[in-house]
């Protein structure tokens, strides 16, 4: 196999074993490949510093053990960059790439190239401590560790395709990274960016769709969520708010100033504000702050096949992104009653449902305790616990068993460095 | 809206003033930990107020070291480490790391000698103490309690603020000593050049730099509100230097004109008995141990964080010890052969805290030459790159602690 760091600096020598010059760099060509060209060398002559000579891949006879061209000096042309060319050892060799396989962000080491036909290819990324060692000029002592241990070395090598370089500066590659870090559940997005300094994370949240940058920012710290709104125009930050679960929207603002806050409110649409509005009014650690306000309802006394095709039609239901129950409502609406999803599946579609549905359902009311509800849930063995008004009787909206155990088992991440002092 | 027009200017400044203050307080503040202390006591003691100028050109060398690495932080934001990887490759980085580790781990020595110092004053042996100070610390970092801790241990920090009332109570020859720190005196005697060495080393640290740095970077703060964090720094470095010249006017005016040069903490703690009496040493133990605790409980962490930043190892107290075994290793390392090292039979505690100092300022030209080629590029940081008078004082201070570095190494055979 052969690395990028057996090339760097090394002398070039023409057709007939005249120097000249040492290679500075490698340039690839088409990156959102998966085994990307290499296109030209770069030189930086011994003799004229008025700038670097490019090259053309086609001229290079071969890399190791010596870098010879297949043409005398004179006869080789210049190659003239394009413009989409990566520089491997200036912008991705020592640099922070994303390991999308591994799903975190790593740094690199060395870069493995392959000749493949009749060009030299960029084949992976090496990531692991063979590359240092190499890097150190101590890869023999390694290997000869590893033979008297009795293990095998295996290397870190990762396929080009399962990673995605980020320049903050180079908007054009930054978006085949994105292609290929977007499709991350968005845990391992909050992490990643959170493990990036804060201009690189910024310059690829500004690549994300608005869904995505939700998704992810309601699994990362308060913090960081705060951070990364502030920084924002004020419209995307509303827009970003109005993709979030309203709960999880409420505990932003709430940690927000109010003046930002309320400018941020303002700024969403109408329905979504005065739902989240409505969860602001609750304390950040009760039930009417970690409940969500979309869940399925129907009116009770519907049939089975009435109520499933109710379901289909009702916005709310839509926007259940769970859907564990069903509550049934009166006019008024009142809680009256439960049924599973799996209870309302599997009954007949014309059968009445009542001997499915959980008449006296176990509730909360709003202002219950986070760690209370969190007991309930684990009591009852529930997915989801209805929240409702104690006065009225109303159904207020719901705390998914996610939600509910965030106190016991917190999923957030915690500050890289806990900021001392 | 409404609120926002109601609170004048001038106090939305001041409120935006603290809440952006931080690292550059911290760091300074930090100069007077139980090395610092320790260092400035023995200087003190054993030179006068010859000491005062050097605080002085140290206090110039700080405010410069330490805006370049503000600056760095908040144009990059990012750490230091991550920046010498990016930018030299692995070998610079492995020998920058290489310097990093064994100059914070000689500094954590030197914070757990100071538990022991402190609490062998009290009559409780360190024996005991060291290991518990040790146990305390990782408890609460691991487990993220020390968020509530740090301000009581900061508050204890305060103590260090007795010498300055002492200073005053003893009325020290006050022409005496601003003659003293306006002229420049120095000498080849090793003693002597391990003092200077470890009063520039207890306050312009290789860690100093890497914190200022990484909280910089960590907080965001952006080019548009850096003269904020400039203000900070400034500020930090000077507070943090009046009151090491206060130490050094303290124990000059108190034990030099004694002729008690310090080697222990019963010594270092009679400085403080103009003021406090008998209570002098409870006082000194106070001070002592809550900025070695405090101390020892950044620097492992910080210093684990970096070389693992620059080896692209995971990191950080989100991951779990089997996913980053590398950070959790080094930081339990660095505590553990402290911890061990203190307690290795008659070992004297001062001296290991004056001379983890002077190891501090001779590994300090490592990165201060790479800080420095990083700060002129302009590719790291555009428009933001070190004036040249900027660049001059800095070269000075490195070229000048690399000379004195030399005429220590000379100095066995000079004399």
């Amino acid at each position: 196999m052969l690395y990028v760091s057996q090339v760097q600096n090394r002398q070039v020598w023409d057709a007939w074993g005249n120097p000249v010059g040492r290679c500075a760099d490698v340039l690839i060509g088409a990156v959102d490949r998966n085994f990307p060209p290499v296109k030209a060398l770069v030189l930086r002559g011994d003799a004229d510093k008025n700038g670097d000579r490019y090259i053309p891949a086609s001229c290079v006879s071969s890399l190791y053990p010596s870098i010879t061209l297949n043409v005398p000096q004179d006869k080789c042309p210049s190659y003239t960059p394009s413009g989409d060319e990566l520089r491997l050892i200036d912008r991705v060799l020592d640099r922070q790439i994303v390991d999308t396989e591994g799903r975190r962000v790593v740094r690199v080491n060395d870069l493995q190239l392959a000749r493949v036909g009749d060009q030299y290819c960029l084949t992976g990324v090496d990531v692991g401590g063979r590359g240092l060692l190499r890097r150190l000029g101590l890869e023999g002592l390694g290997q000869a560790l590893s033979r008297l241990l009795g293990r095998s070395w295996k290397t870190g090598v990762i396929p080009w395709e399962d990673v995605a370089p980020l320049h903050q500066e180079d908007p054009l590659r930054l978006r085949v990274s994105h292609d290929r870090i977007v499709q991350l559940p968005p845990a391992d997005l909050a992490a990643i960016l959170n493990d990036l300094d804060h201009h690189t994370g910024a310059a690829l949240m500004e690549t994300f769709s608005n869904e995505t940058l939700a998704d992810a920012l309601e699994e990362s710290p308060a913090e960081v969520q705060v951070a990364v709104l502030s920084h924002m125009e004020p419209e995307r930050a509303a827009d970003i708010l109005e993709e979030m679960d309203p709960d999880e929207a409420a505990d932003l603002l709430a940690d927000l100033p109010e003046q930002t806050s309320e400018q941020l409110l303002s700024l969403m649409e109408d329905e979504e504000a005065a739902e989240v509005r409505s969860l602001l009014v609750y304390p950040e650690d009760s039930a009417g702050g970690i409940m969500t306000t979309e869940f399925a309802h129907a009116p009770i006394g519907l049939r089975a096949g009435e109520l499933i095709d109710y379901l289909r039609h009702s916005e709310d239901a839509i926007d259940d992104e769970v859907m564990y129950y069903v509550y049934l409502v009166d006019e008024d609406h009142r809680l009256r009653g439960v049924i599973s999803l799996r209870d309302l599946v599997m009954a007949p579609p014309d059968a009445d449902l009542t001997p499915w549905i959980d008449l006296d359902p176990v509730t909360v009311t709003p202002y219950t305790p986070q760690e209370e509800v969190a007991y309930i849930v684990a009591k009852y063995d529930l997915l989801a616990v209805p929240v409702v008004d104690p006065e009225t009787g109303k159904l207020l909206g719901i705390v998914t068993v996610d939600d509910a155990v965030d106190t016991v088992l917190p999923t957030a991440w915690k500050k890289r460095l806990p900021r001392f002092f | 809206m409404k609120q926002g027009q109601r609170i004048p200017t001038w106090l939305q400044r001041i409120l935006f003033y603290v809440s952006i203050l931080g690292p550059g307080l911290i760091t300074a503040s930090a100069d007077n930990d139980a090395p610092g202390i320790a260092t400035y006591s023995m200087a003190g003691s054993t030179y006068g107020y010859r000491f005062l100028w050097l605080i002085v050109v140290i206090t110039v060398g700080e405010l410069i070291v330490q805006e370049m690495a503000a600056r760095m932080g908040a144009v990059t934001g990012k750490g230091t480490a991550d920046l010498i990887r990016e930018r030299f490759g692995v070998r610079v980085t492995a020998f920058a790391m290489f310097c990093l580790l064994l100059a914070n781990l000689g500094t954590t020595i030197a914070q757990f000698a100071g538990v022991a110092a402190g609490t062998e004053l009290l009559g409780v042996s360190r024996y005991i103490t060291v290991p518990l100070a040790a146990l305390l610390v990782g408890f609460l970092v691991l487990r993220g309690s020390y968020k509530h801790v740090e301000k009581v241990l900061l508050v204890l920090c305060l103590a260090a603020l007795s010498y300055v009332i002492t200073a005053f109570a003893v009325r020290p020859p006050w022409g005496e000593v601003l003659r003293q720190a306006v002229t420049p005196s120095f000498s080849g005697d090793t003693g002597y050049i391990l003092a200077v060495l470890a009063t520039i080393g207890t306050t312009i640290t290789p860690w100093g730099i890497v914190y200022m740095q990484a909280s910089v970077a960590d907080k965001g703060v952006e080019m548009a509100d850096y003269r904020y964090t400039r203000m900070d720094v400034m500020v930090g470095a000077a507070w943090g230097n009046v009151v090491s010249a206060f130490i050094v006017i303290c124990t000059a005016a108190t034990l030099f004109v004694h002729g008690i040069s310090v080697e222990t903490a019963e010594q270092a703690a009679m400085a403080l008995a103009p003021l406090a009496g008998e209570a002098a040493r409870y006082l000194f133990t106070t001070g002592l141990l809550g900025a070695s605790l405090l101390a020892a409980s950044v620097l492992p962490l910080s210093t684990a964080y970096a070389v693992c930043e620059a080896f692209g190892w995971e990191r950080g107290l989100d991951q779990r010890s089997r996913e980053a075994p590398f950070f959790y290793g080094l930081y339990v390392g660095i505590i553990v052969l402290s911890v061990l090292v203190v307690l290795i039979p008659g070992i004297p505690l001062f001296p290991i805290m004056l001379f983890s100092q002077s190891l501090n300022a001779i590994l300090l030209p490592v990165l201060l030459v790479l800080v420095l080629r990083l700060v002129n590029n302009r590719r790291v940081m555009g428009e933001w790159v070190n004036r040249r008078w900027q660049n001059i004082l800095a070269w000075t201070l490195t070229i000048l602690i690399s000379l004195v570095t030399v005429v220590l190494l000379l100095s066995p055979f000079l004399n």
